[in-house]
């Protein structure tokens, strides 16, 4: 029989002691107070950007994409790594939604919410690339296979295509899935709200929620489903991005590890952006008891893992590239390490494979600045990772002859640098007028929430022997 | 909190012990294989690596799950975990398994002997792989990933016992301490050991993937032998209370995950070979979709796919144990023919079943589960002292 009568306690997900109450003043009181005089100003730069970026697409559309730094061999430039990048960053958000529901992750709660806003923002402008690479924009909707008079079809064995349909559905079910999960929060706001007007659309949105039991059935249902069908997404998108390249013949492109590796570059990084803004969030709106540093330190914990996820595909391209024994693949792979654009990849090999190898320590882990640090030098290097594959693989083809160095223009670096302005308008305003934790969700995982919190006489139950946590 | 108290026995009766009928199956196909190896030595180092690829399978798998455990610290699985704890910590053994393979290089690996008559290409092609592909080199990687494996498998289940006879949970600690780097090195090695034993059967064919098919296969696979071993527990009366409905089912949702996650892995490397359509990457599935190899490939594809998914999807069905019962075996069967599948073409062009294919495979049978239940016996069957005992107890 067992001699083990202790019972570990788990860390609260939730620090200091919270009720049900502290927690909706909490989120809620964000959106009730007056704006504040830092959100005037960020939003007057986000909304410069998103001018600027307005701006480059007008230029773009109006002269063509020659504006653009393509030359003969690289005719897939910043457009498509914008693309990829953008796309990727998504990926943590339905992840966090879909895949630790699944797992029945208690942690998600405090981050999902945004976390899945970002990928809604960044699919957003992640779309804005394939839309305008196109050069004759008005007749994009030629992507989709309408009936037509000219009997013009798609091709549908282009992986370029199933882009449309992935990302578009990734797009929905995302949107979809963040709107189920507000409804409750929105109802809570329609409650609390003054002013009249604000009641009335938080109303319209809350669908006439009203917290009953019945509804709560039906929400955990459709959660559930959601959940369910949002997980094959978090596969798809990337996996099809990764075909986009890997179906082809390009040296450097095509291998078989691309969809595992992309889609873990994509949670990689995605990971490192939920950091990024999880980090500021807290700081500004002081809710550092909802993300605790232990959320940190799970986060910090797949960012290493997927890093190495990353890392392993790397080395097993790098080997089978020699391997392989076919010349051309020994020569993309040497001309990515020694060539015109090492620079650019060893920038990715620092910032991928070798920075996140400071989560191996708890202290590291945990430490606010080095978290802060390193999910941008992740993303960084992600970006950077695109960059080696699109550019590396096509600036030296197979005619010698047509070798050339690409350089971006100003008009590709400011219509990046534009699509942040895309980006954090809409957090911004998300972050302003929308409960940017899953208000109800945190509740579930607070102690009170278990039914055995109390014993029979209705007391506040006692600690237990616990655990001590290290590494 | 209410506590789930321990009420099964977690001894392993001596008289339960299907110890005796695998010693003798084992026994049966060691004295077969041999009879094989005079008899037809190519054929049996065939044979015997399809076995060897298939049964070491479940021990690499399971030292992953354990590692994979302790790093995320789960709850739901400490009841069965020492079922894998026990696997994984066989892999020595894999290491006197494998010196028959080394013995026999030459009739499996083509690198190993001279071109002969083959177009000069494949000389020029070996030339440029010798620094990988050389007896000494193999040799040695292949020291390093044994030792690898047996430490990791050994060290975590010792300390796993000690926790049992001291109960202390700082062991914990140390368990999650070399789990860490243990999936790191795991990884690489079982990537590269990969390389080495399945894909330089044809040296000149090459994947990217390769080391995460395997992996693939062999963690989906896993999943359908812990449940069956669970079932047999149950039919003897064992752990009936402790290995419950839920863990199952969590098991049948675990199964469901990584038989999605195979089929993800195994698609993937195959249709951008498909379509890229290079023949130095083609000729891997070339003649594995000739002849009456293309039935078995097919039959690959149902019984390890199409049909568990399909039928796993509801929920239901991961409690109901006749229908686990059914997608576990076909899953296995699935796997075993897999591992067929990949080693034997590169031998007959055409599928056929050798009998000695079937006496390695009692051997093998015979040695793996014999050394089991000699070990599962050993000790208790869950790690009775484990700090998230009662929380795996609890589910439901």
């Amino acid at each position: 029989m067992s001699t083990n009568s202790g019972y570990v306690v788990e860390k609260p997900l939730v620090k200091g002691n919270h009720t049900f109450s502290s927690i909706t003043a909490l989120v809620a009181d964000i959106v009730e107070k007056p704006t504040p005089l830092w959100w005037y100003i960020a939003f007057g730069i986000s909304n410069l950007l998103l001018g600027l970026l307005f701006a480059m697409l007008a230029y773009l559309i109006w002269e063509g994409t020659g504006v653009w730094g393509l030359n003969n061999t690289v005719a897939w430039g910043w457009a498509i790594i914008n693309f990829v990048w953008w796309v990727g960053i998504g990926h943590a958000g339905t992840l966090i939604s879909a895949i630790l529901y699944l797992f029945r992750q208690g942690w998600r709660t405090a981050i999902n919410r945004f976390a899945e806003a970002m990928t809604i923002f960044a699919v957003m402008c992640a779309g804005i690339f394939p839309a305008v690479h196109v050069g004759r924009i008005w007749v994009i909707y030629w992507i989709f296979p309408l009936p037509n008079q000219m009997q013009m079809w798609p091709n549908f064995n282009s992986p370029l295509l199933w882009d449309v349909f992935a990302v578009s559905t990734y797009f929905t079910v995302s949107l979809l899935f963040w709107y189920v999960g507000l409804v409750p929060d929105f109802a809570t706001l329609r409650d609390r709200v003054k002013s009249k007007l604000g009641a009335k659309i938080y109303g319209f949105f809350a669908l006439g929620w009203t917290g009953g039991n019945r509804q709560w059935q039906h929400y955990e249902k459709s959660y559930l489903l959601l959940a369910g069908l949002a997980t094959p997404l978090v596969l798809s998108v990337h996996t099809i991005v990764s075909f986009d390249f890997a179906v082809s013949i390009i040296p450097g492109w095509h291998t078989t590890i691309f969809p595992p590796y992309f889609v873990a570059g994509a949670i990689f990084s995605g990971f490192a952006m939920v950091m990024t803004l999880m980090l500021i969030a807290r700081k500004i709106y002081g809710l550092e008891d909802i993300m605790t540093d232990d959320h940190m330190e799970k986060m910090n914990i797949i960012i290493l893992v997927t890093g190495w996820m990353v890392g392993f595909a790397y080395i097993m391209e790098f080997f089978i590239a020699w391997y392989g024994g076919v010349e051309y693949e020994k020569f993309a792979f040497v001309n990515r390490a020694f060539g015109p654009y090492a620079w650019a990849y060893w920038i990715m090999m620092f910032c991928n494979v070798v920075a996140p190898n400071f989560f191996w320590f708890k202290k590291m882990r945990r430490s606010v600045a080095v978290s802060f640090v390193l999910s941008i030098v992740v993303n960084i290097g992600m970006w950077f990772e695109r960059f080696v594959i699109t550019v590396t693989s096509l600036a030296q083809d197979f005619i010698p002859g047509s070798w050339a160095y690409y350089s971006p223009t100003w008009v590709d670096v400011l219509t990046y640098v534009g699509t942040f302005g895309l980006f954090f308008t809409n957090f911004l305003l998300f972050l302003r007028f929308m409960p940017m934790v899953a208000i109800a969700e945190i509740k579930m995982v607070l102690p009170q929430a278990d039914p055995h919190y109390y014993d029979e006489d209705g007391n506040e139950p006692e600690p237990v022997e616990q655990i001590e946590e290290s590494k | 909190m209410a506590k789930t108290k321990l009420i099964d026995s977690i001894e392993f009766p001596a008289e339960k012990s299907p110890l005796k009928a695998f010693v003798a199956v084992g026994a049966i196909g060691i004295l077969l294989s041999l009879v094989g190896l005079v008899v037809n030595t190519e054929q049996f180092m065939y044979s015997y690596l399809t076995s060897f690829a298939f049964f070491i399978s479940f021990a690499l798998a399971s030292l992953f799950l354990v590692m994979i455990h302790h790093i995320t610290r789960s709850s739901w699985g400490i009841t069965i975990r020492r079922i894998p704890e026990t696997f994984s910590s066989q892999l020595w053994i894999y290491i006197l398994l494998f010196i028959p393979i080394l013995l026999g290089m030459n009739y499996l690996y083509a690198w190993t002997g001279d071109m002969g008559d083959r177009h000069p290409f494949y000389a020029d092609l070996l030339d440029h792989k010798s620094p990988y592909l050389n007896t000494a080199f193999f040799i040695v990687r292949n020291i390093i990933y044994f030792a690898v494996w047996s430490f990791l498998g050994y060290k975590l289940y010792q300390y796993s016992i000690k926790m049992d006879e001291t109960g202390d949970w700082g062991i914990d600690n140390a368990m999650r301490k070399i789990s860490a780097p243990g999936i790191l090195l795991f990884g690489f090695t079982v990537a590269f050991a990969s390389f080495d034993w399945l894909m330089s059967l044809r040296f000149d064919w090459f994947s990217t993937m390769w080391g995460v098919y395997y992996f693939a296969m062999s963690f989906q696979a896993l999943f359908a032998f812990l449940i069956l071993i669970v079932f047999y527990l149950h039919s003897k009366g064992l752990l009936l209370n402790t290995v419950t409905k839920a863990h199952i089912g969590d098991m049948g949702g675990w199964m469901f995950g990584f038989t999605v996650f195979y089929a993800y892995i195994a698609f993937s490397q195959y249709f951008l070979i498909y379509y890229a359509t290079i023949p130095e990457e083609t000729l891997w599935f070339y003649v594995r979709f000739e002849d009456n190899w293309s039935i078995i490939a097919a039959f690959i594809l149902f019984g390890r796919f199409i049909i568990p998914f399909i039928v796993l999807l509801g929920r239901p069905a991961k409690s109901n144990f006749k229908v686990l019962k059914f997608v576990t075996v076909l899953i296995l069967v699935s796997h075993l023919i897999e591992v067929f599948w990949i080693v034997m073409p590169t031998l007959h062009a055409d599928f056929k079943l050798h009998w000695i294919d079937i006496a390695t495979f009692l051997g093998f049978a015979g040695i793996f589960l014999g050394l089991f239940f000699y070990q599962f016996s050993k000790n208790s069957m869950i790690p009775k002292n484990d700090p998230k005992l009662a929380e795996s107890l609890n589910k439901h």
